[in-house]
């Protein structure tokens, strides 16, 4: 893809993002004048970006946008409740014009249409009176539009301008000069005014013939352009150059602009890839450290000095770059809102959505997986969740749902919560359904706690809807969110009250360039379990362990926990120790216990997805490179266990 | 012919030349209530363009030309504020 689409793709949405929040702040409080600021710079960027590529209806839209704020500016009349329903409206269409741009090359065929309709309802909610755009001698209002232009180009241009001050001779109307033509004539002309030289006399003694004037005007093209419209009048002009004035424009959030860079994120992956090597090679330092000891302490004494400086350098390093790659999710996050609004208007329910925290920041890979998830959760509970109005209004509740998206850090975790006040899931209905369909039989379901039926809606296949939606009902359902979920070794949660609504919870870890992972021995062999996998470790007497059923139970904290054997479920020689160690997982909301030969050391290291033949094996996370070359099985742990 | 007056209304029509000054600063003397239509105008040279910024009379009609509409009249509010 061209470069400057690239950098446009990326800008022009963060651009849409702003102009979002900021007239999110200015419905908040309208007299917003810091956010009214912040609007305008982001619409009149946009509108600057926008003009290179096929958006022409974008272009005039927004410029129609720009002069109306830029009217507002001046005047300190407040936006109306209606105007910034109207810009959120034709943010929402840019932002769409941007989607439409990145696949097809170009705006829709109905952007022209739609861009038409926006223009005539930003001119209609004009306010009739205080507009510094009213032009004081009852010129018709067409004229307005263009003083904005030009101030706005004044006060932003990116470019140097070239400022000219052409004193025409009183008597060149003589010789048939037409100064004004030859003003007009300035290529990339941006503002042009015209000046009296002294007051202008009265008209019982005006002389039609003198010229009285003289004009001044602002041209962005090179300064020997416009020396060269002026080439026949050279001593009755005067020119400057003006620099752009960036520090009226950039000194809002983006101040910092100048050092920001942006870094393909291949380049970041594979910087980050090589820290992750570091951190291996570092491990097996220890090992060399370890030997060292056996055979020449005085050496392992500098070596294990040399390690810990190492270790601590690598360590900067490797928290250095993490921080690097952590973006916040406000970037991938930005088009959650219009989708949500589009989503129901669709199904015709009146919802309030509002997203907090979508300022904190996560690894990009994870930023960057999130939004698909985070749509299906939330499309679903518009979809199922948030009842119409006027059951809602039968309930007892307020027409307008409620639809909230939270993200917040939680030590080293991302938690996102989406949570709705709409019907709630009915454990007792899920477990009709799930049955019905046989997803499970009814046995089971009745011996589900109401949590773990709750986790019915996300087994494969399973839709509780009455009818199938064209919006939840794509085929893609709340399963895959799991499974996107499980990618990024997060956790889902599900809590819901009948009639009250439900409650999503995505648990997240927050760097994920290396893992941390348990070493364990089991039937001879060492394995890899990642620390975020393992909610305990614990030790029991054997004898405690019970055969249940097919398999083997304990009892831990008055619940019983099934038990498998990693030694056997790989082939190896079961245990026959005394004492049991357990490794205690979730799976499908469950607790299971995975029993283990030995506990080794916990490590850091870069999980590699697992390739070739043991891609085909279940329960394999990957592999990791151990410090003394060794090769390290990880383990998935809910996926082994299910 | 460029200036038409007609009672209380100055038309000016097509391309307005510095010999169009005079004839417009007669009939602004005359009446300066009258109003000036510019809707059918294609030019106007600086001579008509300064009157008009000095006499103030009020402006009606959106000419067709866009140099003229977006960029010339525009100029008169400048110094009409």
């Amino acid at each position: 893809m061209d470069e400057l689409l690239t950098q446009f793709l990326i800008e022009g949405r963060e651009l849409v993002a702003e102009a979002e929040a900021e007239l999110g702040r200015l419905s908040a409080n309208p007299r917003n004048a810091t956010a009214l600021d912040a609007l305008f710079r982001a619409v009149h960027t946009l509108k600057g970006s926008v003009g290179l590529f096929a958006m022409k209806p974008a272009e005039a839209l927004l410029h129609r946008a720009e002069d109306q704020l830029g009217a507002a500016r001046r005047n300190g009349a407040p936006l109306g409740r209606e105007r910034i329903e109207t810009l959120l409206a034709c943010v929402d269409a840019i932002d769409r014009w941007i989607d439409e741009l990145e696949q097809a090359g170009e705006t829709g065929a109905d952007a022209a249409i739609i861009a038409e309709r926006l223009i005539a309802r930003l001119d209609g909610g004009q306010p009739e009176s205080g507009s510094g755009n009213a032009p004081a001698s009852g010129l018709p209002d067409w004229v307005g539009p263009l003083s904005a232009r030009a101030d706005a180009l004044l006060a932003a241009a990116d470019q140097n301008l070239v400022a000219f001050r052409y004193s025409p001779d009183p008597d060149c109307f003589f010789r048939g000069d037409d100064p004004l033509a030859l003003a007009l004539a300035v290529p990339d002309l941006v503002d042009l005014a015209i000046l009296p030289v002294d007051d202008f006399a009265a008209i019982g003694d005006w002389d039609p013939f003198r010229c009285q004037v003289l004009l001044e005007g602002l041209s962005s093209a090179p300064l020997d352009a416009v020396r060269a419209a002026f080439r026949l009048v050279p001593d009755q002009v005067a020119f400057a150059e003006i620099a752009p004035q960036r520090a009226e424009t950039d000194n809002a959030p983006g101040g910092d602009a100048s050092r920001i860079v942006r870094v393909d994120g291949a380049r970041l992956d594979s910087l980050a890839d090589d820290v992750s090597e570091l951190v291996v090679a570092t491990n097996g330092l220890a090992h060399a450290v370890r030997r060292a000891e056996q055979t020449d302490p005085a050496l392992a004494q500098i070596l294990r000095t040399l390690q810990g400086d190492i270790d601590r350098i690598t360590g900067r390093l490797h928290r250095g770059v993490s921080a690097i790659r952590r973006v916040p999710l406000a970037a991938p996050l930005r088009r959650l809102p219009r989708l949500v609004r589009e989503i129901a208007r669709g199904l015709d329910k009146p919802v309030r959505f509002t997203m907090r925290g979508e300022g904190t920041e996560v690894d990009k890979m994870i930023a960057d997986a999130l939004f698909e998830p985070l749509l299906h959760i939330l499309r679903n509970a518009l979809d199922h969740g948030i009842e119409t109005a006027p059951e809602r209004q039968a309930a007892g509740k307020p027409a307008e749902g409620s639809l909230q998206l939270q993200i917040g850090r939680q030590s080293d975790e991302v938690v996102i919560s989406v949570s709705d006040d709409g019907a709630g899931i009915d454990p007792a209905r899920l477990r009709a359904v799930a049955v019905a369909r046989d997803v499970i039989d009814a046995e089971a379901a009745a011996a589900l706690s109401d949590a773990q039926a709750l986790r019915l809606i996300l087994a494969p296949g399973f839709s509780t809807a009455a009818k199938v939606t064209d919006l939840s009902g794509r085929g893609v359902g709340m399963d895959a969110v799991a499974r996107a979920i499980e990618r990024l070794r997060g956790r889902l949660l599900i809590e819901s009250r009948v009639g009250e609504g439900s409650r999503f919870e995505i648990r997240l870890p927050l760097d994920s360039i290396t893992t941390r992972l348990l070493i364990v021995e089991a039937g001879g062999e060492r394995y890899g379990i990642p620390l975020d996998q393992i909610v305990e470790t614990t030790r029991v007497e054997a004898e405690t362990i019970l055969p249940v059923g097919g398999g083997r139970a304990c009892v831990l904290r008055d619940r019983t926990v099934p038990i498998i054997d990693l030694a056997d479920l790989l082939g190896g020689e079961a245990p026959q120790d005394r004492i049991a160690r357990l490794v205690i997982t979730q799976s499908g909301g469950e607790s299971v216990a995975i029993r283990v030969d030995a506990f080794d050391a916990q490590i850091d290291v870069l999980v590699r997805e697992p390739r070739g033949l043991l891609d085909a094996l279940p329960g394999v996370a990957g592999t990791a490179l151990l410090g003394d070359g060794a090769v390290l099985l990880v383990l998935d742990l809910p996926e082994l266990a299910a | 012919m460029s200036v038409i007056v007609t009672g209380d209304v100055i038309a000016l029509v097509g391309a307005c030349l510095v010999e169009d000054a005079e004839p417009l600063l007669v009939a602004l003397q005359a009446d300066p209530t009258r109003s000036v239509d510019v809707a059918e105008a294609t030019r106007l040279h600086l001579a008509v363009v300064q009157l008009l910024l000095a006499a103030r009379p009020t402006l009606t009609g959106v000419p067709a030309d866009p140099v003229l509409r977006d960029l010339v009249l525009p100029l008169m509010r400048h110094v009409n504020r």
